[in-house]
């Protein structure tokens, strides 16, 4: 006896924006490798229900000065090349990382409040250093992301860098200094579907075209509020695939900022001997973090021990395999 | 428009245009047709003419079509019978104005003359358009010429991100030297870009500057382009850049452009002196980018907005501004400039001795730490916002009129009277009380300063530690000034505060201050749903109640009580993409229910297709949903045909057996739940109150401390339904706390819900 099944495919009347980061010598810029993500007609990897063109890509954060925050494990794992963004992002590269997020932390005005000239130089050195696109995110301090993002994104002119944080205190400068120099950037608000939605409105008011933004819902850790962010990017992509035209941008998380920051990656002090092994658990901490992510809709995940990046990649090539293909 | 400008307008483009056609074919003749044209370090050719006619003029040759352009645009003058209007013969005047110039600075600059020469002028800052130019003076000092690529991506950047508001462009020469200086100064003030052009009689702007020694270049944010008014097109080729580079559009998208120019670049002329033909026709120019122009001399005027956001053409005599001397003069003018253009002022900081922040909201200040109080049970203060015209009040001024307080003794009270002027072309009259309630949470902010009650039970207390610190009367106009400019500056452009406590004076002002608030209140009530064509959502809380949308009517408040239509009306204004977004009522489907069209579509779309019909009016059909931030909790109570309100502050048993917070569980969430429903408690005293159920009638139970805190307007609303006694007739937590204690309240009371139509 044959039962027939119902089809059960939803019909989505929106697409993902194509974003394309990094640019070859044919662009105008230097790249050996350019990313494009986004592009899905469906919820994450419903292959049998849409396109899924683009497979997401795994970022790797790489900063300008040595964090002293930083785990133990990080700090190991990486050696002497954290002091050098250069030898940092090359051996990145190395370890399969598809996009370099340089984070131009000693602007900050507590970690060397260093300004635009040396941002400048760091972003020629990490160029070089790497034929992988970039992100360039500032210290996070509205003022200080002014100064250096504005003058990264000249030095990075052609480049088609990411430009990281675009939030609702700062978007204006950071989005001109996107339009004069012809890059993309990170428009972020805090797990909220409607401030999402109402950045990317005003980001679009100063005409930066729709495929030149992308979108960090901020996301949490593991077992730190991580189905609450879950869901709202399960939110943000079901609004963008029934039609809302504000919020049809590919999605980055910071799954290696947040993992590490959880107790369970960091340290292993004053934990109980059942946690298990400290390396493992921490890498499984920040590869599952990401992973989760990547089930709601995250497009370019944003990681930090070297260890996670295959873990990650092998979820990613596992879930872009169609069932039977 | 105005027949006198047009004239001269028309007239001076003919005359330019064609002064700028034997330029260029004498500068062929002499150099050739190939001979290259370009403005130095721009990737933009000659940018006005790229903007406007999409033509990429590189040589001679291609100049000449340029200028064959501009003559096309030309029109003849108007007819002294001719009685159309011939603004649009103007501004294409205008814009061969403009073609025409920026040819003649293209020939100049081929023939090695620009920028030009100025003896004594050395520009601070790199000026990289500026090299050393065959012509300079005897010292090589010269003017700045255009501006180049990488400046205007400097300053192009802050023009987008608003840090600087716009560029002035001034042509001509000032009234005396000071003026020009005060002048130039109050625009640095404001972080406005000064270019200079033009002369009168030979004199310009750049020379008094010069004279007065005041520094000029890309670092001091004044840019000396040319002492004649030709090179003035420099600013519009700035402004044309900002548009291509920053608004992603390209050569001949001129419409785009302009429209670009009008609402970003907040950019004026400012015409100091004689204004000749030219100077009128490029006028006509600037006002095609949405540029007005202001005069320092006596000129005709043209009023209406248009092609401009407000005024065209303003007309301000220099000797007829009020003040003492020309730097008072010039701070005037220059205000008024940025009224027409529509400048916001930006305030960032509260200037005041104490500490200010929003942490310091909840600070109660003890009759032992107080030093002085206004209001309270000894004296008397009020606080009354009204909005002015822009003309009657002076931006910034922030008067005490009366003693301070000195002589009242440690501890003592006097009474004080907060008279808040505001002015803007967005203000309406209904926006008062917005403005007004809100000088509660922002006298709170100060550190030491505790504010309570609004209107004319306002009650003020002074720490002593705050008066120690140096905490005076006059600080409360000053919070006053920097919090309106700085939330409301969308809506506002001037506000002065005047603050009375010379007892003749008070009793005046609180005469006029009650008769506002009375007639507010009337308006108030006047306004009905159905006197309005839009209604407002607010979807502030999606952010936890992700389908749950607020409609909110003049009759029926948010559910939080935070939001009524005006508030929402404002917010809107004020943030145009914000949560609350206006809702056009759209076809009535059910007057009673309270159920349209528009509220239907726009719940259904904000809910991500989760409610499709909502009543506005009902709490037993489609009632509205919750977000969780409801004030109060209305409640069916079946056995007793009607329903219960309970109060958030109220954490008694309810005859519905469950308390306020294991109801709120199920109210909230977004979920619509006939028979539930949560509301802001003002809405109870509202004629809309659940009217297609039957009304404020239905209440058979509510909370004592609703009962308290709204005594007045309850008792109001009783007799406005025709039964005085009502609330007494209305149980609360001290007379029942479940249905059982209810029906035999009810029952004894005689509450007219028992003798209702059936609730189901």
């Amino acid at each position: 006896m044959s039962v027939a099944m119902p089809n059960v495919n939803e019909t989505w009347t929106g697409k993902i924006l194509e974003v394309t980061l990094g640019a070859g010598p044919d662009k105008g810029g230097t790249r050996g490798k350019t990313v494009t993500v986004g592009g899905e007609t469906t919820l994450p990897f419903l292959h049998f229900e849409g396109e899924i063109p683009n497979k997401p890509v795994v970022a790797v954060e790489v900063r300008d000065r040595a964090p002293d925050d930083w785990s133990e494990l990080l700090v190991k794992a990486w050696g002497d090349s954290l002091k050098d963004p250069a030898a940092w992002a090359a051996k990145a590269e190395g370890l399969g990382a598809e996009i370099i997020a340089l984070s131009l932390d000693s602007a900050h005005p507590e970690r060397g409040n260093t300004g635009a000239k040396e941002a400048r130089e760091t972003v020629r050195q990490v160029l070089k250093a790497t034929s992988l696109p970039l992100i360039i995110y500032g210290p996070g301090q509205p003022d200080k992301d002014n100064e250096v993002l504005v003058a990264a994104a000249e030095e990075a002119a052609g480049e088609r860098v990411a430009l990281g944080n675009c939030e609702e205190k700062n978007y204006r400068t950071v989005v001109a200094a996107a339009l004069a120099n012809n890059q993309v950037v990170i428009a972020k608000t805090p797990i909220d579907v409607n401030l999402a939605k109402q950045l990317n409105v005003l980001i679009g008011d100063m005409r930066l075209d729709r495929d030149r933004i992308l979108i960090d819902p901020t996301t949490g850790a593991l077992g730190y509020g991580l189905e609450y962010t879950y869901s709202v990017m399960e939110r943000v992509r079901l609004a963008a695939l029934t039609g809302d035209s504000a919020l049809q941008q590919p999605l980055i998380v910071t799954a290696g900022y947040e993992a590490w920051r959880a107790k369970e990656a960091r340290t292993n002090d004053g934990v109980p001997t059942q946690w298990g092994d400290w390396a493992k658990r921490a890498v499984l901490w920040e590869a599952n973090t990401a992973v989760t992510l990547l089930e709601t809709g995250a497009d370019i995940l944003v990681l930090r021990h070297p260890e996670t990046i295959p873990l990650v990649k092998r979820a990613i090539a596992g879930l872009m395999t169609r069932a039977g293909a | 428009m105005s027949r006198y400008i047009a004239k001269a307008a028309i007239r001076g483009a003919n005359l330019i245009v064609g002064e700028a056609e034997q330029m260029v074919e004498a500068a062929v003749a002499e150099l050739g047709a190939s001979t290259p044209v370009a403005f130095t370090n721009t990737a933009y050719h000659l940018p006005v003419i790229l903007g406007f006619t999409g033509m990429e003029v590189d040589n001679l040759g291609e100049l000449r079509e340029a200028v064959a352009y501009a003559k096309r645009l030309l029109n003849a003058m108007p007819g002294e019978s001719l009685w159309l209007p011939y603004l649009g013969e103007t501004l294409d005047a205008g814009a061969a104005t403009l073609l025409a110039t920026e040819a003649i600075e293209a020939v100049r600059f081929a023939r090695g003359l620009q920028p030009e020469p100025i003896p004594g002028l050395h520009l601070t800052g790199t000026s990289f358009t500026s090299p050393d130019n065959n012509g300079g003076g005897a010292d090589g000092g010269h003017a700045n010429g255009p501006i180049d690529d990488i400046q205007l991506r400097a300053w192009g950047i802050q023009l987008v991100d608003g840090r600087m508001p716009g560029f002035a462009a001034i042509i001509g020469a000032a009234r005396s030297n000071e003026a020009a200086v005060s002048i130039v100064r109050e625009l640095q003030k404001r972080n406005i870009l000064v270019f200079l052009s033009g002369n009168v009689n030979g004199r310009s702007i750049i020379h008094q500057l010069m004279e007065e020694g005041v520094e000029m270049g890309y670092d001091t944010y004044i840019v000396p382009f040319g002492t004649d008014t030709i090179s003035a097109i420099y600013a519009l080729g700035f402004a044309t850049r900002s548009a291509l580079t920053f608004g992603g559009m390209s050569g001949g998208q001129t419409r785009d452009i302009l429209l670009y120019n009008k609402y970003r670049v907040f950019a004026f002329a400012l015409a100091l002196g004689e204004v000749d033909d030219l100077k009128y026709a490029a006028a006509a120019g600037a006002i095609n980018y949405g540029f007005p122009v202001i005069a320092d001399t006596l000129i005709p005027q043209i009023l209406p907005s248009g092609i401009t956001s407000y005024e065209h053409v303003i007309s301000m005599p220099f000797d007829d501004i009020p003040g003492d001397n020309d730097t008072e003069r010039a701070r005037r003018l220059v205000q008024r400039c940025m009224e027409v253009r529509g400048v916001k002022i930006k305030i960032t900081d509260v200037p005041i001795p104490v500490p200010y922040g929003s942490a310091f909201e909840g600070e109660r200040i003890r009759k032992a730490d107080m030093r002085v109080e206004f209001g309270g049970s000894k004296a008397q203060a009020f606080e009354y916002l009204r909005s002015v015209g822009l003309d009657e009040i002076e931006d910034g001024k922030i008067e005490v009129v009366g003693p301070g307080f000195d002589d009242v003794p440690e501890g003592g009270a006097m009474s004080l009277g907060i008279v808040v002027e505001v002015a803007g072309r967005k203000m309406q009259e209904d926006f008062e009380p917005v403005l007004e309630r809100q000088t509660h949470y922002w006298v709170n902010g100060a550190s030491g300063i505790q504010h309570i009650g609004q209107r004319d039970i306002t009650w003020i207390r002074l720490s002593k530690a705050a008066v120690d610190k140096g905490f005076q009367i006059k600080n409360l106009g000053d919070i006053l000034y920097a919090r309106l400019h700085a939330d409301f500056g969308a809506i506002l452009d001037k506000v002065a505060v005047t603050i009375y406590t010379d007892p003749d004076k008070f009793q005046e002002w609180l005469a006029k201050a009650r008769e506002a608030y009375q007639a507010r209140n009337v308006r108030l009530a006047d306004m009905v749903d159905e006197s309005i064509e839009e209604f407002y959502s607010c979807t502030l809380c999606q952010s936890f109640a992700p389908n749950h949308v607020c409609v909110i009517s003049p009759e029926r408040l948010g559910l939080c009580g935070a939001y009524n239509w005006l508030d929402c009306k404002a917010s809107n204004q004020i943030n145009p993409t914000g949560p609350n977004q206006p809702i056009p009522k759209g076809i009535c489907l059910d007057p009673v229910f309270g159920v349209w069209q528009g509220s239907n579509e726009f719940a259904y779309q904000n809910t991500h297709q989760t409610v499709e019909r909502v009543t506005l009016y009902s709490i037993m059909q489609d009632p509205m949903t919750a977000c969780g931030c409801f004030e109060c909790i209305a409640v069916v109570i079946p056995e007793a045909n009607g329903v219960m309100v309970v109060s958030r502050e109220d954490p008694s048993m309810t005859p519905a057996g469950m308390t306020f917070s294991t109801l709120a569980g199920v109210a909230g969430g977004g979920l619509q739940t006939p028979g539930m429903m949560g509301v802001g408690k003002y809405y109870l005293l509202s004629r809309k109150f659940i009217s297609a159920d039957g009304g404020f009638k239905r209440i058979v139970w509510m909370s004592s401390v609703l009962k308290g805190m709204m005594a007045d307007e309850l008792k109001g609303v009783c007799e406005r339904e025709g039964d005085p006694d009502l609330l007494d007739k209305i149980a609360d937590e001290r007379s029942a706390t479940t249905v059982e204690e209810l029906l035999p309240f009810l029952e004894e009371h005689q509450h007219p819900a028992l003798a209702m139509d059936p609730i189901f």
